[in-house]
Order: structure tokens, then sequence, then C-alpha cells
């Protein structure tokens, strides 16, 4: 049964079984998977950074809508202005956002559970981490506006209460989502706490 | 300008100099590129209000109370501005929303 972060100084200290950091690790590596370039780097950062800057990028929108999401236009009613936008950043994002999913994975993993310690870097990064990943299920959930999301909710409990059947796939997505959202609550709570 | 500056004396009158009459264009209104720009970000379902007030806290450095009332703007009318400045400015703030999670679009002020 997890317990939600406390800062401690600079750290932030939590509690969680083994179980739960798997599953919050399982997101964040599939989320990490999903969002990670589609060019792999070379390890030269020369050459990254110049083929970051390069127009190999695809500057529509991507198809998958969780991917939009993730990666939104920059502009609502300019399409060039939101092409060249996506031109020169997508690729850094997704580095980026790859990159802080690493941290907030390695950080999970180093713990020795129920014990859940993080510095502020790693308090950060899961925080991000947590958003894109529950943007993902999010949008895989159909939740497009603050109805939706009401609507899901009284759904369950309505399923909870033994009112209604609720898909088991759906369900689980939905204990999943409520989960991570959990958590990124009290990270981030703990982050803004003196 | 400090308000506490002597104002300086007078400068002595020379002969008239009358610039409606060098056939200049009056500018009436500010050019186009003195017109700020300004980074929006949008509402969403996903996103939790605390999250949303520490990004803001975060990044711009802005005050707690400032950034709560930023997110509940988001919150209630569906989107806020959050930055006024320089294109590239903006494009950089947009640019780290969206590294936030945050749906963050750059134009020019209306």
């Amino acid at each position: 049964m997890a317990h939600a972060f406390r800062r401690q100084g600079e750290r932030l200290v939590g509690s969680f079984d083994a179980d739960e950091i798997a599953v919050v690790v399982h997101v964040l590596r599939l989320t990490r998977d999903f969002v990670a370039p589609e060019r792999p780097e070379t390890g030269d950062p020369f050459l990254d950074l110049v083929a970051g800057l390069g127009d190999e990028v695809d500057p529509t929108e991507p198809s998958d809508p969780a991917l939009r999401r993730l990666l939104p236009p920059a502009s609502r009613d300019d399409d060039e202005q939101a092409a060249e936008f996506r031109r020169l950043t997508e690729h850094g994002l997704r580095q980026r956002k790859a990159s802080t999913l690493a941290t907030a994975i390695a950080a999970l993993e180093a713990a020795a559970p129920p014990r859940l310690e993080l510095d502020l870097g790693q308090g950060r990064a899961l925080a991000v981490a947590l958003t894109d990943a529950r943007l993902i299920l999010g949008e895989r959930l159909g939740l497009r506006t603050d109805e939706d999301s009401e609507r899901l909710h009284h759904e369950l409990e309505a399923a909870l209460a033994g009112e209604t059947e609720l898909d088991p796939a759906l369900a689980q997505k939905m204990a999943y989502y409520d989960f991570l959202s959990w958590v990124q609550e009290s990270v981030t709570t703990a982050l803004m706490g003196h | 300008m400090p308000v506490d500056t002597p104002s300086p004396p007078a400068p002595p009158a020379g002969p008239q100099t009358t610039p409606q009459e060098q056939g200049g264009v009056a500018v009436l209104d500010r050019p186009e590129s003195d017109r700020p720009w300004v980074t929006l970000v949008w509402n969403d379902p996903v996103n939790l209000m605390s999250y949303v007030t520490w990004v803001f806290q975060t990044h711009f450095g802005y005050t707690r109370s400032k950034a709560e009332k930023l997110m509940m703007d988001v919150h209630t009318v569906g989107r806020a501005v959050v930055s006024t400045g320089t294109r590239e400015k903006m494009e950089a703030d947009t640019e780290a929303m969206h590294g936030y999670g945050l749906w963050a679009t750059f134009q020019k002020d209306d």
C-alpha cells in the first residue's frame, strides 16, 4: 500500500510496494519507447545536433493522436507556423522527454521497497515523466475534455458499486491512470512543499 | 525613467522646422514588429491543477499566487496568456511547455 511522498529537506520520501513501483516503471518504459526519437542517436553530439537541425524531421502532424498530444501544434490557426516549429523542435523535444523518462525509470529501479527516496532532480523527472504517461493513457481512454473525465469516473464508480459492468480492459487502463495520477499528485505536492 | 530626475532646462528656441511639411508619413499605429508575442496554455482534462501550478512556478519563476491564478484561468476560461515578449522568447516558452506536457501555442498579441 503506497504512502504519499513527503518532503524531507532536499529529499522526497515515499513508501511503495515493489509491485507498485514495477507498475510505474512498466508504464514509463512504454512511454519512453513511444516518445523516443525515431532516428537513433549516432553517439556523436555534433552529428546529432546537425541532424536535429536538418529537414529529416517530418513537419506533418503525427497520425497517432497520443503522439500528437505529446507534440502538439504550436498554433491553432497557422499551419505553416506549426509546421516550422515542429521541424525545429520535435527531435529535441523527443530526446529530452526520453531522457527525462530514463532518469525517472532509473530512480525508481534504484529504490529499496517499500522506501522510495528521490532527490529533487529525480522528483522533477518523475513528475514530468508521469505527465507524458498519463497523456498517452488519457488519449487511449478518450479523455479530450473535462466532461469526458467526469463521465468516465462516474462509469467506474457505478461499476465498482456493482450497478453496471465495465469492460475489464478499460477498467484496467483506468486503474493504471488513477494510480499514476495519485503518484503524480503526491510527488508534485511534495516538490512544492518546503 | 526615475521620477525624481530633475527636468533639464528647456532648449533655446531655434528656427522652427515643421516635419509635417516635409512629406513624411505619420505613423499612428505601432509598427507590426513592435507588437509583442504571447504564449498561451490551453486547458486539457489530464494535467493536474497542482502540476500546472508547479510548472508555471518552475519555468517562469512566478509566485505561487500568480501561478495559481494563471492555472485557474486555464482551467475555467480554457486558456491563458502565460508569457509575453519577443517571438523568439515565446517559441522557447512554447517548446518548454511542450516539454512539460502542457499544450501551448504562440502568436502575435491580439
